[in-house]
């Protein structure tokens, strides 16, 4: 385990399938933080969400929290947290980014089934209100995308990395 | 999915099979079926196309910019994308890079590419159908090793798309002109385990491939490709047709023309003689499987295909076949790789229209672009390979469904995925929902 990315965060999308941008949003948010406030051991990065790519970028990573657009029957606009760490992800919250045949929680189930899962898994997502071709959020994701970099920035506090929200700058 | 009426005694009963989602092909969109007792009445693939989108975006944009959205159109092929809008921005500025490093590391990038895709297909979508599972995580219970297998091969092409594109996903370093860094001869070297390793892998993929149960199909397709002497082509060449066409790219508009259909945003191509055709593995194989790299074309040999390849879905083996081609051509372009002068050469635009046509891992990507004097991009048409193949797959759809009319309707809706997924459409380029519906009648 390299000491250089003990928690990985990987915003999941599209910038150009609308609201499947939310997690690269939060990626650009994380990035122009001061980096002390995200700590040595955080990484940043963004993945279009094929499954079999996201198994080689976690490989060897102890956590991972993985930021992503939501295709679900709450709010557009609500947020959601699943810790899959241990427990299979509900198969209600399949991933708006999942336009592929292995996605996002595909790439989780796979890792498990394979011993290839790290140690600590944390969906934070928010509920998509359309992912069609479009360089905009929805006002819904766009009002959300504060709420759930904070989100990410008290989940990566919780795994060991950056400090906990509020104690310093503004998500 | 859903079943209703079964055969009939009296006139034709209506049989209807409805799948809400098709698995285990890229993106989503919709399958139709309709059998009027035991003749196929109708057979639809439906698909939306948001190239559409991305053509409309484009105008206005600087001409510099096409390489970088259009990677976005596909999360899978974006070097494919990319390639194609470099080749028709400097066909419509009078650059030809047609040899030298520039042109090896746009053809080591592309291997990269087709690793990573062809990896996706053969292990992950491919497999389960012929192993007999729902999926890769129910395969991956009993087969770990398809997978891991999978996961080496992905690694491998993930390390050659960092190292040239500048980044596993979304590859940042293309441009029209060449690269806006070139990498040095030391760092390709490290590519040259990662890839000998996938290349060991492709060469047992083959030979696990063949011995795979095929049902008894040949299909007569109508098969087009790029063709380039000497060379299994994959950046640049001429388009050829297994019947005898053969034209420049230039000509692509006068030999393939789109029509709307009223089922779908997608636009469908056809050959100007009405005909229809197909593009991919199996198209790239029956026009240049003459030229596959010595150990591909050994393993294709022992794995008993041809010099052509008839059955749909015998293409599992024609893709471990260029997976391995791939990983041969890249050590050897690593082997060779002496570094440029410079990164790229310089490209001025001019009032023009340039046309592009590549090899993308699921068949010819072709780019248009109308630009002027400033470089500002006035018109742009693309057409990726999922939409010229739509017809052929509606075509070995209704034979499918002809040669098992028997079939209970699950097994039968199972068989359609089966003959769509041979021909790996990438939907997320041309879709968004697929849903299955078989109705019989």
């Amino acid at each position: 385990m390299s000491r250089a990315a003990q928690v990985l965060v990987i915003g999941v999308g599209n910038r150009m399938r609308s609201d499947d941008a939310a997690g690269l949003e939060v990626i650009d948010r994380l990035r122009a933080l001061p980096r002390e406030q995200l700590g040595p051991a955080v990484r940043l990065c963004e993945h279009e969400g094929e499954g079999l790519g996201l198994l080689a970028i976690w490989e060897s990573t102890a956590a991972v929290v993985l930021v992503d657009a939501i295709e679900g029957a709450s709010q557009p606009g609500s947020l959601v947290r699943i810790d899959a760490s241990t427990e299979p992800v509900p198969a209600s919250a399949r991933s708006g980014s999942s336009t592929h045949a292995v996605g996002v929680v595909e790439a989780i189930e796979l890792a498990r089934a394979l011993g290839r899962l790290p140690a600590r898994v944390v969906l934070c997502g928010v509920v998509g209100a359309r992912f069609e071709a479009g360089e905009r959020l929805s006002a819904h994701v766009r009002g959300a995308i504060p709420a759930l970099t904070e989100m990410v920035l008290a989940e990566v506090s919780g795994l060991g990395g950056g400090v906990p929200p509020g104690a310093g700058g503004q998500a | 999915m859903s079943a209703a009426g079964p055969g009939g005694r009296e006139g034709p009963i209506t049989r209807v099979i409805r799948t809400d989602y098709l698995a285990r092909v890229e993106g989503e969109g919709a399958m139709y079926v309709r059998l009027e007792g035991r003749s196929v009445a109708e057979v639809k693939l439906r698909i939306y196309e948001p190239p559409r989108f991305f053509e409309a975006l484009l105008r206005g944009r600087a001409f510099t910019e096409a390489p970088d959205i259009t990677a976005r159109i596909c999360g899978i092929c974006p070097i494919a994308y990319q390639m194609s809008s470099v080749r028709a921005m400097e066909d419509a500025c009078e650059v030809a890079i047609d040899h030298g490093p520039l042109r090896d590391l746009r053809r080591l990038i592309y291997c990269g590419e087709w690793i990573e895709s062809h990896s996706l297909h053969v292990y992950m979508l491919h497999a389960p159908d012929f192993l007999g599972y729902a999926g890769a995580i129910e395969m991956a219970r009993d087969h770990r090793e398809i997978v891991e297998q999978g996961l080496q091969m992905k690694k491998a092409g993930n390390s050659v798309m960092a190292l040239v594109g500048g980044r596993e996903v979304h590859p940042i370093n293309i441009r029209v002109g060449g690269f806006y860094r070139t990498p040095t001869r030391a760092e390709l070297q490290t590519l040259s385990e990662p890839l000998q390793g996938a290349l060991q892998t492709a060469l047992a993929t083959v030979r696990w491939a063949a011995a795979l149960p095929f049902p008894d199909v040949q299909r007569e397709h109508e098969l087009l490709a790029l063709s380039e002497p000497g060379s299994y082509a994959v950046d640049l060449g001429e388009i050829r047709s297994a019947g005898g066409l053969e034209f420049g790219p230039g000509a692509f508009d006068e030999h393939v023309v789109e029509e709307h259909v009223e089922r779908s945003n997608a636009l469908h191509a056809r050959l100007s003689d009405g005909g229809t055709y197909l593009v991919g593995p199996l198209a790239r194989y029956a026009l240049s499987s003459q030229l596959l790299r010595p150990l591909a074309a050994e393993a294709a040999r022992e794995a008993g295909l041809g010099p052509s390849c008839a059955n749909p879905f015998r293409s599992i083996v024609v893709r471990a076949v260029e997976l391995v081609h791939a990983c041969e051509e890249a050590l050897a372009i690593i082997e060779r790789y002496e570094e440029p002068d410079a990164p790229a050469v310089e490209v001025t635009p001019r009032a023009s229209v340039g046309h592009g046509a590549t090899e993308a891992p699921r068949g010819l990507l072709y780019h248009r672009y109308e630009i002027d004097e400033q470089g500002t991009i006035l018109d742009a048409k693309i057409v990726p390979p999922t939409s010229q193949n739509q017809l052929a797959i509606e075509e070995d759809l209704r034979a499918v469904v002809e040669d098992s009319l028997d079939l209970p309707d699950e097994r039968l809706a199972l068989r359609c995925e089966q003959a769509i997924r041979n021909h790996d459409p990438c939907i997320s380029c041309a879709t968004h929902f697929l849903k299955l519906t078989v109705e019989r009648g």
